[in-house]
């Protein structure tokens, strides 16, 4: 049982930890260590719950609500904001850490990103990067499908207005 | 599909990057190392448990009259498990709010009908949908019912089920008219007297609905 349960865990870990890492900094808005620290929180917590995982129609899904459950938890912890040292989240992301794209347009997204409350962040997360329908959204964050529209709707209206100008030149610069 | 596909390669260039592999080792280690800990604490708690059993059994007299006061809802564990302190700082669960945090607990769901309270600790389930090992609170239009109690001029209403102790009172003036409630998990630090501040803390906002059932 331990032992199936340890391998089932690696095999996951080896297929999907980069992909929760990718959503993590999403949703720490670039913060690379807060989001290192919740994917191995997120682990930690899979790992303990392993029955429910091994249950789960899709292990991927689960995770990533699990990651979500994990940064609201996290962002909720008053102690948190009080803990942080760092200037903030967008400048935690230097240049040379991207590949294949230009450093300064992946800084305007992940600073226009940290201008959201951790909430509409998640939300814009879980709907346009996970690609999830507002009703799984609700689910996972435990609140109403009105209120995932609306932070959704404001959440977009907010980053249309930070990267609205740059859009056009921003997606041609990167190749897209 | 959503409907923003500039969106959507916005995220994905914001989330690139370059970053050291991790060995799933090490995060197998880390999470082996969490299910040990875990154990040694239920282990903990079952010995406990267990003690306070024979103490009652060979009679001593004011430890069995201070059980005797709370059997009603309370387990061995609550007497030996450490207990929840409450600060004095707020917490919001919007259209719950309360004047008083427990440590160590965050809001893990919040919906106009019910509010979920968790561990920090990771013992419990991330699924806001398993309410094993939390703090539940509702709000809804029926009848209390338990035994009443007395505290701070506020009365509760107090029943313990399958290891679970749900505590409820009439919602206060200004709110909307129903009663809330709050379950809780016997094993967990909460006494009843903890609970009672905790639940005369919560305001129930105009959005709270009515939960039904």
């Amino acid at each position: 049982m331990g032992a199936r349960r340890d391998e089932e865990f690696v095999e996951f870990v080896t297929a999907h930890r980069h992909d929760l890492v990718r959503a993590a900094v999403l949703l720490c808005a670039g913060d690379e260590t807060m989001a290192e620290d919740l994917v191995q929180t997120t682990l930690t917590r899979l790992y303990l719950s392993w029955g429910r995982m091994s249950r789960a129609k899709s292990q991927l899904a689960y995770a990533r609500a699990s990651l979500t459950h994990a940064f609201i938890d996290e962002m909720r912890r008053a102690y948190r904001r009080r803990e942080r040292t760092h200037e903030s989240p967008g400048q935690l992301a230097g240049p040379g850490q991207v590949e294949g794209s230009d450093p300064h347009l992946r800084q305007v997204v992940l600073t226009a990103l940290a201008t959201l409350g951790p909430r509409q962040r998640a939300v814009v997360v879980l709907r346009h990067w996970f690609d999830l329908d507002t009703a799984e959204t609700a689910r996972i964050l435990g609140c109403s499908v009105g209120t995932v529209k609306s932070q959704n709707a404001r959440g977009l209206a907010h980053l249309r207005e930070l990267l609205g100008d740059l859009e056009r030149d921003f997606f041609l610069e990167v190749g897209l | 599909m959503t409907d923003q596909p500039d969106l959507r390669r916005a995220l994905d260039l914001a989330a690139s990057g370059d970053r050291a592999m991790v060995s799933p080792e090490t995060d197998l280690a880390r999470a082996r190392a969490a299910a040990q800990a875990r154990s040694r604490r239920r282990l903990r708690t079952g010995l406990a448990a267990v003690v306070v059993v024979v103490v009652g059994g060979i009679g001593v007299a004011s430890l069995v009259q201070r059980q005797a006061d709370e059997r009603e809802t309370t387990t061995p564990q609550d007497v030996l498990t450490e207990p929840i302190t409450l600060v004095a700082m707020p917490l919001d669960a919007a259209p719950y709010t309360f004047d008083l945090t427990p440590q160590g607990w965050s809001v893990q769901a919040q919906k106009p009908t019910a509010v979920t309270i968790a561990p920090d600790d990771d013992s419990t389930s991330s699924d806001p949908d398993d309410f094993e090992g939390k703090l539940v609170i509702t709000f809804d239009d029926n009848p209390l019912a338990g035994a009443r109690v007395e505290h701070e001029g506020r009365t509760f209403w107090v029943i313990g089920d399958s290891g679970h102790t749900t505590m409820s009172a009439p919602t206060g003036p200004g709110e909307p008219s129903g009663v809330v409630r709050i379950q809780y998990p016997d094993n967990s630090g909460w006494d009843r007297h903890t609970m009672m501040r905790f639940l005369a803390s919560v305001h129930v906002g105009d959005d709270a609905q009515p939960s039904v059932g």
